[in-house]
């Protein structure tokens, strides 16, 4: 299990280290500039902001700055939002993001699964069928188009529910962005989870289970679900990144003040500071889940753990 | 009937619509016709009905559809071309270089990649070139993994040692034995990452990252529905629906054609 961890480490710092260069690095060449406006600057005004903001300063030392600052939690300030830095609107947003993702994972993970575990009891089955085929479709759902369409019919058609904003976290408004977000994790992950169960249920452990006459969702729970459930582990990775991705496009159709939002606000206006840090901390993260996916891996697996 | 064969059909009947369905219509994408603004479907001469600024709507979801195929198409060619030669070099060669090839997709594979596109796309500036090019660049890796497998597990056969034992170059084994027998697992995995890519082209459009008006896009459109969608929820259902289906049969049909190929 260490040396698992250990290995693992070993490709993602060096991976983080080459995001946070390289996108540092892109961001310095990129062409047109945060000051760049409709009416152009006068040049001492220009000199000014960039002396303010340390653009006139040597590369190589603009990144030794960057550097310290991101071990102090500093991001630099957002070049948009004038009055905040970047680390208050991480503070601000992150929390609002994290809230979203987790909570469309605690929806699609037992979703998927109780998909998944139906669908295996009987293979090739119309139930079996329809759900898979069900699960494809929401895999492939865009958020971008299931919020638009739930908020037509759930707030503007029936008014059951607020069309936007955060509401202070009420879970009214809550209740569509998650549901938008969840249904493509919930989709690969019952497809996941299918695939496991199916290969697990064919194997001589369980007919063992099943010729000493245990009732069929025993053997489902008992014998059969955490071995199926190996793939499900592997894919929190990329389910993470999924969510943090689908993030974004549901806080900008919800109007939800997440960090998503911040970072499609800086990308459209070139806010190098805020784009930088998004990609950063969210590379991080989707790294902490990698690491927390092959933790779940071994404890599923233990032959794999060697 | 085989499985995959109308997903395909399917695919190919939306394809041709985009493309022969606008040299049809009366209406161009961006023609404005002030005396229907928001007509509802099926109104007289616009048979979708028109956008909040009077659009046809059925001639914008043809063109945006065409747009959408034409940069999945080109980012999806960028990907199988990246992948197959990477996969190949790292698949024949072995041994270190090998693992240093494939240490690098992990790494890659671990990265936010639809936040390194939209990072290309701020620094490089929203052209609709750098859309696809970026997308290709980041969608090869499952590509690579794939074809690399198949490396491996075809250099040992004995028509390619046999081909070594004639004298045959690299080079020469690797277009003339290894490209053909790569071609069926390439094609399969083209076809389940022009769903991949069609997903972040519309999800860039969407936010205003990817294609640029005056042109459109299903993302775009979808976009634009979403905003008008109250006072006509056509603008909204019917890109959206072109979209969720070209997405379910192209993956429907890649699925079909990898499990007959790879049971």
């Amino acid at each position: 299990m260490r040396a698992i961890l250990v290995r693992r480490m070993m490709t993602a710092l060096p991976t983080m280290a080459a995001v946070i260069l390289l996108s540092f690095l892109l961001m310095r060449v990129a062409p047109g500039g945060p000051f760049d406006a409709e009416r152009p600057l006068d040049p001492a005004t220009r000199a000014a902001l960039a002396h303010a903001y340390g653009l006139d300063r040597p590369l190589i030392e603009q990144l030794g700055r960057y550097l310290l600052g991101l071990a102090q939690g500093d991001f630099g300030p957002s070049l948009v939002y004038r009055d905040f830095s970047v680390g208050d609107l991480v503070r601000q947003g992150l929390p609002v993001s994290l809230t979203l993702g987790g909570l469309a994972l605690a929806v699609a993970l037992p979703l998927g699964i109780a998909a998944g575990a139906l669908a295996a009891m009987r293979p090739g089955g119309w139930v079996d069928r329809v759900l898979m085929l069900a699960a494809t479709i929401a895999t492939l759902l865009p958020s971008f188009v299931t919020g638009p369409l739930l908020v037509l019919v759930f707030a503007l058609l029936l008014g059951w529910l607020p069309v936007s904003g955060w509401g202070g976290g009420d879970p009214r408004h809550l209740l569509l962005p998650v549901i938008a977000l969840a249904l493509p994790t919930a989709g690969a992950i019952a497809r996941l989870a299918r695939a496991g169960l199916a290969t697990t249920l064919a194997q001589d452990h369980v007919r063992t289970a099943r010729a000493r006459g245990l009732s069929e969702g025993r053997i489902l729970l008992r014998h059969a679900l955490r071995p199926a459930l190996v793939p499900v582990a592997s894919y929190v990775g990329p389910a993470a990144a999924g969510l943090l991705t689908g993030a974004v496009v549901v806080e900008t159709v919800f109007a939800l003040p997440g960090l998503g939002r911040y970072f499609v606000q800086g990308a459209l206006n070139r806010d190098y500071p805020l784009v930088l840090a998004v990609v950063i901390l969210y590379a991080g993260l989707i790294l902490l889940f990698n690491l927390i996916a092959d933790l779940l891996y071994g404890w599923l697996d233990p032959r794999a753990a060697g | 009937m085989r499985p995959g064969v109308l997903p395909l059909a399917i695919v190919a009947g939306i394809a041709l619509a985009a493309i022969l369905g606008p040299l049809l219509l009366p209406w161009s994408y961006d023609a404005i016709d002030w005396s229907a603004v928001r007509a509802p479907p099926l109104s007289p001469g616009h048979l979708l009905g028109t956008d909040a600024v009077g659009r046809d709507l059925l001639a914008r979801t043809l063109a945006g559809t065409r747009v959408t195929l034409a940069v999945a198409g080109a980012a999806a060619g960028v990907a199988l071309a990246i992948g197959t030669l990477w996969g190949m070099i790292a698949g024949w060669c072995g041994g270190r270089i090998d693992e240093a090839m494939m240490r690098i997709v992990d790494a890659l594979y671990a990265l936010p990649f639809m936040f390194v596109v939209i990072l290309l796309m701020v620094v490089f500036g929203r052209s609709i070139v750098l859309v696809f090019a970026g997308i290709g660049a980041v969608e090869w890796l499952t590509m690579a993994r794939v074809v690399r497998g198949e490396v491996l597990h075809l250099r040992h056969r004995p028509f390619i040692l046999a081909a070594e034992a004639a004298g045959a170059g690299t080079s020469a084994i690797m277009t003339r034995h290894l490209l053909p027998n790569l071609a069926g697992v390439a094609i399969a995995y083209l076809l389940l990452t022009v769903p991949q890519v069609v997903m972040v082209e519309s999800f860039l459009s969407f936010l205003g990252l990817g294609v640029q008006e005056p042109m459109t896009s299903l993302g775009i459109l979808v976009h634009d529905g979403a905003e008008d969608m109250d006072v006509a929820a056509a603008t909204l259902l019917v890109p959206g629906a072109v979209l969720v289906t070209l997405l379910v049969a192209l993956t429907r049909a890649g699925e079909a054609l990898r499990d007959r190929l790879a049971p």
